[in-house]
């Protein structure tokens, strides 16, 4: 304990290990869609088909919830999926505690979400994560292909939103453990995106492209 | 009665997997995959699949690394909604039983396991591409049961209605074993025979510069020579100049598709489009 809520580990997390973090994160990622580009590119059947307008017309459909039809089919699955992704990448961006840090190292800033929402946006975070957990329990044709990664993944998303909150509220341990916990754990989290299948934060982009371009090619709907 | 069949139904030979024990189907007989398995060996199997996704093509390193194993696809696939949402049927469980086995076991698969892999994605999916529009990344989950296909179809295992096709493509490049005479045959067969109702029905063969090229499938000089008619007193009542092809290739139906044949698939399509160039017609026009 004594080192975990240390000055030392704190300057550790804080400084080096942040430029680690987000260069891993920023590098890994450029490297990630890279190579799958590549890749497409040398397969030859890729770019030929690929249409910026229905790539354009499929994100924005799938963008929007209860837009496309599999999510009106499953209403619950859909609000939960929506509200984690927006709560989880708006919150890190403009909670005021990062905003401090952004402005400490280099003298930037921008607008802050108000304490108490930050504080809703992140509980939501922690508890449809908790229903992903059950879901991946409970319902049937996702037990059958879920693997220990994909419960690995769930806790890396989970970590730093329920030590982040912990740490704000000073509860469970000193808070000067609980802020190296939680920036330890976000660090692990923004390394691991380009490396599992976290990275279906860019990949989607890629993915959907394709379908999109196929559905247009084929006049279908994209449903 | 009722109670007859009740018992019979409950003693029914069950086969249940023994990579995945939630796999559980009725024994179902059949020669293209009992019989040839047996010619299957370790070396066999892993060289065919390491020459298929070995090389890990963009589509199947975009699904390996973006599929978030969330099941939606599930509620779009027919086999899962008609087997009482039988997790083994849902798309991502068919993945999850082929290609992400064999990618994980490096190609080292024995040979009960290819058939049971020909049985998921030959006879549990039928390419649909449902499951990729229920998708919320719209992964080409259809291009990876293509390529479990073809990994069979290398191997020889495919069911046997399915395997006597593919093998009859690459021979006669038609899916009925015609060969060219018997095509020619039929042909004139039906111009004769519709004589008796339009004097002036023809099936033109080989008209240059005819405006409309006809590729039936190949079941129809076969087993239903009334379509052929058909579309030969449609021609006539419309006044359209048109030809079949008499040489080369007259079966637009491409049944080396289900299960990747390339090299046939491609003889097949150049094939008909060679003879469209050869008689230098306008269009071609398929049955389907």
């Amino acid at each position: 304990m004594d080192f975990l809520e240390s000055t030392a580990l704190y300057n550790i997390l804080r400084g080096p290990l942040v430029w680690v973090a987000f260069l891993v994160f920023i590098g890994g990622s450029l490297y990630r869609v890279y190579t799958l580009l590549d890749m497409a590119r040398k397969d030859k059947v890729i770019f030929p088909f690929i249409s910026l307008k229905a790539t354009l017309k499929s994100l924005f459909h799938w963008l929007i919830p209860f837009a496309s039809r599999n999510w009106r089919l499953r209403p619950v699955v859909t609000v939960v999926t929506f509200l984690f992704h927006i709560c989880l990448v708006f919150t890190p961006i403009f909670l005021l505690s990062h905003n401090i840090l952004w402005r400490e190292s280099w003298g930037i800033s921008w607008w802050s979400l108000p304490e108490n929402v930050a504080d809703i946006m992140t509980l939501i975070v922690i508890f449809t994560c908790i229903f992903f957990f059950l879901r991946r329990i409970f319902a049937p044709e996702v037990r059958f292909v879920t693997f220990n990664s994909d419960y690995i993944i769930l806790a890396i998303s989970f970590l730093p939103f329920f030590t982040g909150f912990l740490a704000y509220h000073q509860w469970l341990l000193p808070h000067g453990a609980m802020v190296n916990l939680h920036i330890f754990f976000g660090e692990i989290m923004l390394m691991a995106i380009p490396f599992t299948r976290l990275g279906h934060m860019f990949y989607f982009f890629l993915t959907r492209s394709w379908m999109g371009s196929n559905f247009a090619l084929w006049h279908t709907r994209d449903w | 009665m009722a109670s007859k069949n009740a018992v019979k139904e409950a003693v029914k030979e069950k086969y249940i997997s023994k990579d995945f024990k939630e796999y559980v189907r009725d024994v179902i007989p059949d020669k293209g995959l009992d019989e040839t398995i047996k010619g299957l060996t370790p070396e066999k199997i892993e060289k065919t699949i390491k020459a298929v996704i070995g090389g890990r093509s963009s589509r199947i390193k975009a699904v390996m690394n973006t599929c978030i194993h969330c099941g939606l696809c599930a509620d779009a696939c027919q086999w899962y909604l008609s087997n009482d949402k039988d997790p083994t049927y849902a798309p991502v469980a068919k993945m999850r039983m082929t290609i992400w086995e064999m990618i994980k076991r490096d190609g080292k698969v024995d040979a009960e396991f290819i058939k049971q892999c020909a049985r998921i994605v030959f006879t549990e999916c039928n390419i649909c591409h449902r499951c990729s529009m229920y998708c919320p990344y719209g992964l080409d989950i259809t291009f990876i049961i293509g390529m479990v296909r073809r990994i069979c179809f290398l191997l020889g295992v495919i069911p046997q209605r399915q395997l006597d096709q593919t093998q009859a493509h690459i021979a006669t490049l038609n899916q009925v074993w015609l060969s060219q005479n018997d095509w020619i045959d039929a042909v004139q067969f039906i111009e004769e025979e519709s004589g008796a109702d339009y004097i002036d029905l023809r099936v033109p063969i080989d008209n240059e510069r005819a405006e409309i090229m006809f590729l039936p499938l190949g079941a129809e000089p076969k087993t239903g020579t009334y379509h052929i008619e058909r579309t030969a007193k449609i021609m006539l009542v419309a006044g359209v100049n048109w030809t079949v092809p008499g040489e080369g290739t007259w079966d637009s139906s491409n049944m080396s598709m289900f299960v990747r044949d390339f090299v046939t698939m491609q003889r097949i399509v150049r094939g008909l489009y060679e003879n469209a160039a050869r008689l230098r017609i306008k269009t071609m026009m398929l049955t389907e």
